[in-house]
């Protein structure tokens, strides 16, 4: 075979030249390596990783306020990681598996036990010295507690609340009910009208009745705390049984969209199917009031959550879309702990951040910053800050298990959307469901 | 080309080249492996790892702890499990002989000779390679939503559509469509192999006066069917390891109510969302086995059907 010693020459040359490559890249690494952490330690120069889920303008403003502590702190480098809520959990695991913990980072609130209770996480309330905890109110300091160890700080305050399209109800000639005031019953009323008034072009109202939060809610009213503070199931058959029945009226009457209408994309307020004028009314986190306001046309009603004068005892409760929280494996604990302190009690750190993640949690800083919010975020602020002056039950941190149960109410509040199941059945399913999974 | 060995090698060639030249080759050749090496390390160091792990409780934060065939005794009661198998073997037995089909007969109809055949092999290619794109769910979970395109069509004709995404009646059958559309890699493979069956046969035939329809039963089906083997055996493979159809089309859930919970988005769900990796490994490593045992099969019944024409 002729060509063979050809082909074995240039081989030959190849090999040498990626061997020579190889030799090159290896060593520009290791001078990397070199010039890397070493150097840093000796001039007392630290880098903190924080991570958190969220997008671009989320970004920039958590961007400005991190360049506000870096100015304040020159030995101190914040190296920044986000990206979407979905693949957030997924990394943040794995990198606590791999051993490479972020010094700190955004905690969803129901993994928050699943990481603390293995130890992963420093207690905050062991550093008091290091960290002021003491501008948060009482609901706001508890998100975070299980017994009697701080895992977390809220990045912000916020609430689920009602919002109701006024554009479309003017339109139609519905009144909006007080909101303050009304109950369930005026809820379907409402919703009704609406939807015989369009002629079935716009539904009343809508919301996912398989989200945990919004069942947490209407549990608190009828006097049950959906978890309780040993984290075992609080939540009744007849409490959910009520809640599917409720639901599957107000779709009955036609105020309610009909089964399979809601889909999961379109999580965001310019997709939403309030921005798009199909429905007059739903459920939003009130630290997108601002976003929701913009995508609807700027006419939005922020409402409570129907029943709250009704029911047993007040269902709202004073939430965080994210905490945050401090790795207990961090090599850089004490400039951890300082940015968190900083994030949580400087006035020009929370003009910076705006509320992306809700109300500052500081009551103090809320009211100092508050006036120069925009209008709409003024509006969502004011909402929470009168929420933190009232008695409100206390909301526990989810136990472990809870992204288990949250799996199986999603599937059985679809069985009984779609009437495979009845609603006392679904009930009865879902709470032996959820106590399988919290024994585990 | 044959590979020259021991004797034969150093005979057949004239000026025989410096014993050592060969070993020098080796080296090279090694080196040149030694990319593919280092990235068997990244498969194999993971490979023990789970086998390992399957016989672990293991939550990704604390150390993992010996628990023996634990995880296994666990799946035998696991009514999600089950469900999450049923889900995949429809979806497989359903949608591979489909899409097989399909792409059987589209690779006839453009083998006959078509004007710009180029561009309709890559016109029915295009769909294989995107179709397990997340942009492609998307796209799917679009066109086939409440309000998307595939209802406002049946609309026209006074059809009242389904929410195919959201009605856990319909969400499975909706990726079984999004399958069979995506036919494209075997119809390239079909096409190939249509190539390769002399046109005398045919000939042959048609003088006898054997029909289109028993021409292609007695000639294309027989001298077709390694293809056909191979493509089978590549497509349950494939379709037993769907992930992304089915996690993005549900939003990561395996919704609505469980219709499109996969093995294997049931074994991530366990994995990174439960903290329950040392489960989801064993479901990885039965799922190794579910394979192997019906690719056996496979190749056990090819005897009775498939025809080598040699």
């Amino acid at each position: 075979m002729p060509p063979d010693t050809h082909t074995a020459v240039l081989g030959r040359r190849a090999a040498l030249k990626a061997t020579g490559l190889a030799g090159l890249a290896l060593g520009l690494s290791a001078c990397g390596r070199g010039f890397g952490g070493g150097d840093d330690a000796d001039q007392g120069s630290v880098t903190l990783n924080m991570v958190w889920w969220g997008d671009a303008k989320r970004a920039q403003k958590t961007q400005a306020a991190l360049d506000l502590f870096q100015r304040k702190h020159p030995g101190v480098t914040v190296r920044v990681e986000y990206q979407d809520s979905a693949p957030y959990k997924d990394k943040l695991a794995t990198r606590f598996a791999a051993g490479d913990p972020p010094d700190l980072m955004a905690m969803r609130v129901d993994s928050l036990r699943e990481y603390a209770d293995r130890g992963s996480l420093l207690d905050l309330g062991a550093h008091s010295g290091a960290l002021d905890l003491t501008g948060l109110s009482e609901s706001a300091r508890t998100l975070a507690t299980v017994g009697d160890k701080t895992f977390g700080v809220p990045s912000g305050l916020n609430s689920i609340g009602f919002v109701v399209n006024r554009t479309l109800t003017d339109r139609y000639g519905v009144q909006v009910p007080n909101g303050d005031t009304w109950s369930w019953e005026d809820l379907a009323g409402f919703a009704r009208q609406v939807t015989a008034k369009s002629g079935r072009k716009v539904y009343g109202t809508g919301f996912e009745p398989q989200t945990m939060a919004n069942l947490l809610v209407f549990s608190r009213q009828r006097g049950e705390d959906f978890f309780t503070v040993d984290g075992a199931l609080g939540v009744s058959e007849g409490t959910v049984t009520a809640w599917f029945e409720m639901v599957q009226r107000m779709r009955d009457e036609g105020g309610f969209p009909p089964a399979g209408f809601f889909e999961e994309s379109g999580a965001s307020a310019a997709q939403s199917y309030l921005a798009k004028g199909t429905l007059a009314s739903q459920i939003i986190p009130t630290n997108n009031f601002l976003s929701y306001n913009e995508a609807a046309g700027g006419n939005l009603a922020l409402l409570r959550i129907p029943g709250e004068v009704q029911g047993r005892r007040r269902g709202q409760s004073i939430d965080t879309p994210a905490l945050w929280s401090i790795a207990s494996a961090s090599k850089h604990r004490d400039e951890a702990l300082k940015l968190l302190d900083f994030l949580v009690n400087d006035a020009e750190a929370a003009k910076a951040t705006g509320t992306t993640r809700g109300v500052p949690a500081n009551q103090r800083i809320a009211e100092t910053v508050k006036p120069t919010l925009e209008p709409d975020d003024q509006t969502a602020t004011e909402y929470l800050i009168g929420l933190q002056g009232e008695q409100l039950p206390r909301s526990y941190t989810y136990p472990p298990g809870g992204s288990a149960i949250a799996a199986s109410l999603e599937t059985i509040a679809t069985e009984v959307e779609f009437k495979r199941r009845s609603a006392a059945e679904g009930a009865r399913a879902f709470v032996a469901e959820a106590r399988k999974a919290l024994t585990k | 080309m044959t590979v020259p060995t021991g004797v034969a090698a150093a005979t057949a060639a004239a000026p025989a080249p410096p014993r050592r030249s060969r070993g020098r080759r080796d080296r090279a050749g090694y080196l040149f492996l030694l990319p593919w090496f280092v990235g068997m390390l990244f498969t194999v160091i993971p490979f023990f790892a789970s086998l390992y792990l399957a016989f672990t409780d293991y939550d990704l934060l604390t150390a993992p702890r010996w628990i023996g065939l634990e995880n296994f005794r666990e799946m035998l009661g696991d009514a999600r499990l089950r469900q999450s198998l049923q889900v995949t073997f429809v979806y497989t037995f359903v949608s591979v002989p489909l899409s097989l089909a399909a792409a059987l007969l589209v690779a006839m109809v453009l083998h006959r000779g078509i004007r710009g055949l180029p561009v309709y092999r890559a016109v029915f290619y295009l769909p294989s390679l995107l179709g397990g794109s997340v942009a492609v769910v998307l796209l799917w979970r679009y066109i086939f939503g409440a309000e998307g395109i595939v209802n406002d069509f049946l609309g026209w004709f006074g059809v009242r559509g389904p929410a195919w995404t959201t009605d856990p009646d319909h969400a499975l059958t909706t990726l079984i469509i999004l399958h069979v559309w995506t036919f494209g890699s075997p119809m390239v493979i079909f096409l190939a192999g249509l190539r390769q069956i002399p046109v005398a046969y045919y000939e042959a035939a048609a003088v006898d006066g054997a029909s289109r329809f028993r021409q292609f039963r007695s000639i294309t089906i027989p001298l077709l069917s390694p293809i056909i083997f191979f493509n089978l055996v590549q497509s349950l493979i494939a379709s037993f390891q769907t992930f992304t159809q089915g996690f993005v089309l549900s939003g990561g859930t395996g919704g609505p109510a469980e219709s499109t919970l996969f093995y294997n988005v049931y074994l991530y769900l366990r994995g990174f969302t439960q903290f329950d990796m040392g489960y989801a490994s064993a479901m990885a490593w039965v799922l190794l086995v579910l394979i192997a045992v019906l690719t056996a099969i496979n190749f056990l019944a090819a005897r009775y059907w498939v025809f080598y024409d040699n």
